[in-house]
């Protein structure tokens, strides 16, 4: 397997490499997070809001456009013009799943956007006065896990979703819906924080907030051990559940597929 | 002038025939609108639960704008992105050459062939929420406002046309236009607060570099009755000269243009 996943990184690698410059406007497209930062910041002016001070706001931002860009993924685009054009019907043929060709695509994406990303969030941390990260080699091993979790979840999700198209032509609709709800309700529009405690309390249980916000909450050093331990649980869970539910939906999807041509 | 009104009336009825023909592809547009309006609604409410006013303007008043983010990210998304989608590929194609030698202004046949009809929605629920922020601040525009309003509306519609197509254009020399119009859209959605949540040299740049102040801020600012006389002459500046630029631009550009099949 590991021998699999190394060729089809070095594919994948070598396209992203091709087209560096796109990789360098879309990471662009990521102006949300700034313009979120200065809408915040406008908003703190006149002194912290529920608990967060300007620098918070800052760090807050900066870690989530890093988190965001670990864990982006947009398979469910490809999958379901595969699956309405037919083209799916070569990558069933392959002795291999799909989803790992997909999987290598995403990651040597990410390395290459990483490369790009890293230097300026680190700069911006260091130039902020009073920015207060969690770097204890335990948070960073709870960041680590949470980061890989909140991957799974949102790529597990996305192909679920790029699944339906075995079933309906408007599966960019479901796309474009859940990644506004992890925009909304992940931490992108607001820190959890700001929203109210009911809806907090809500979204401690659903998936959303661990798909990008948990993993800033825990650089930033907000969550006590505990909340870590709970989160990083009811984050693995709906992982594994998500992972059966993409199982249960890919067979009844492949068995009711038949392709345009075939 | 008679003959290009009744074309793009033609035009029009053309493309609503296309799309009758998908007509599942309304609900899901309806649906994802609705989404992302009750999206943008929510986040005001979370940002005004910590501030009376953002940039100076009390909830109510930022219901205008909103409005008219809505608003025209559905004229956006009728009539300009097909559009410019279509002359990007025919440029690269080289079947520009079928609207070229066309008996019309190259320039019209081009940007307003087609419209995706079913994204007036969003028009349609702009105009709902700009009515609906009147009426909860108890607020009817005097006629003048009203006069003035339909002025500056006109201007943005000038101003946004002109980006778009001064992206299409660029695309007679450059592959990648798409990130560019990617990169506008994604600027686009600080259109959503009024231009004074951002401060210094980020305003500026929004005023008159990117001037998304003219497309949503400033025709709010007119319907409320509150946009001074200069203002208005720098919207009209504006919107006649990117159009005027825009059009000279697209002139030299197919004056320039040997086409990809001849």
């Amino acid at each position: 397997m590991v021998r699999k996943y190394l060729a089809l990184m070095r594919l994948s690698w070598g396209l992203s490499l091709e087209y560096r410059a796109e990789g360098f406007i879309w990471m662009m497209t990521n102006l949300l997070n700034v313009i979120m930062l200065l809408v915040w910041l406008s908003i703190s002016k006149a002194g912290p809001v529920n608990g967060f001070a300007q620098a918070d706001f800052i760090a807050y931002y900066m870690i989530g456009l890093l988190v965001r860009q670990l864990t982006a993924a947009w398979t469910s685009w490809e999958l379901s013009f595969a699956i309405s054009e037919g083209r799916l019907s070569t990558h069933l043929l392959r002795p291999i799943h799909p989803i790992h060709q997909e999987i290598a695509i995403n990651w040597s994406e990410k390395a290459m956007r990483l490369t790009i990303l890293l230097p300026v969030v680190a700069t911006v941390l260091l130039m902020t006065p009073g920015v207060r990260l969690n770097v204890t080699p335990p948070a960073f091993v709870a960041f680590v896990a949470s980061v890989a979790g909140a991957w799974a979840l949102y790529f597990l999700a996305d192909y679920c979703v790029g699944i339906l198209a075995f079933w309906t032509t408007q599966a960019t609709a479901f796309t474009n819906i859940l990644w506004g709800l992890k925009i909304a309700l992940g931490g992108i529009l607001a820190p959890i924080q700001m929203f109210p405690p009911a809806l907090q309390a809500a979204l401690d249980w659903l998936p959303f907030k661990y798909m990008l916000a948990f993993s800033s909450e825990i650089a930033l050093g907000q969550l006590g051990d505990e909340r870590v331990l709970f989160g990083l649980a009811v984050q693995w869970g709906w992982v594994a559940a998500l992972w059966l539910l993409m199982r249960w939906l890919w067979k009844l999807g492949v068995r009711s597929y038949s392709a345009v041509g075939a | 002038m008679m003959r290009y009104a009744r074309l793009f009336g033609l035009f029009l009825k053309a493309s609503f025939l296309v799309e009758l023909e998908y007509r599942a592809n309304f609900a899901a547009r309806a649906v994802v609108s609705l989404f992302w309006a009750g999206v943008t609604l929510t986040g005001a409410g979370v940002f005004y639960s910590h501030a009376e006013t953002i940039g100076g303007w009390t909830f109510n008043e930022a219901l205008v704008i909103i409005g008219l983010f809505t608003f025209m990210s559905g004229f956006i998304q009728t009539f300009l992105q097909p559009n410019v989608q279509r002359i990007i590929d025919m440029i690269r194609l080289g079947t520009l050459d079928f609207v070229l030698t066309k008996p019309v202004n190259s320039q019209f046949m081009a940007s307003l062939r087609h419209a995706q009809v079913f994204s007036m929605v969003d028009m349609l629920l702009g105009a709902v929420i700009v009515i609906w922020a009147c009426m909860r601040l108890g607020y009817a525009p005097p006629v003048l406002s009203l006069a003035q309003f339909a002025l500056m509306l006109l201007m943005a519609v000038l101003i946004v046309y002109s980006i778009w197509m001064v992206i299409a254009t660029l695309a007679f020399w450059l592959v990648k236009v798409n990130n560019m119009a990617e990169l506008f859209t994604s600027v686009y959605d600080t259109g959503r607060f009024p231009v004074t949540t951002f401060d210094g040299l980020i305003r500026l740049v929004l005023t008159f570099v990117i001037p998304i102040a003219f497309i949503t801020t400033f025709p709010a600012q007119s319907v409320l009755g509150r946009l001074d006389t200069e203002t208005v002459l720098m919207a009209v500046a504006m919107g006649g000269g990117m159009f005027g630029f825009s059009s000279l631009f697209w002139r030299y550009a197919v004056r320039s243009y040997s086409s990809a099949s001849s």
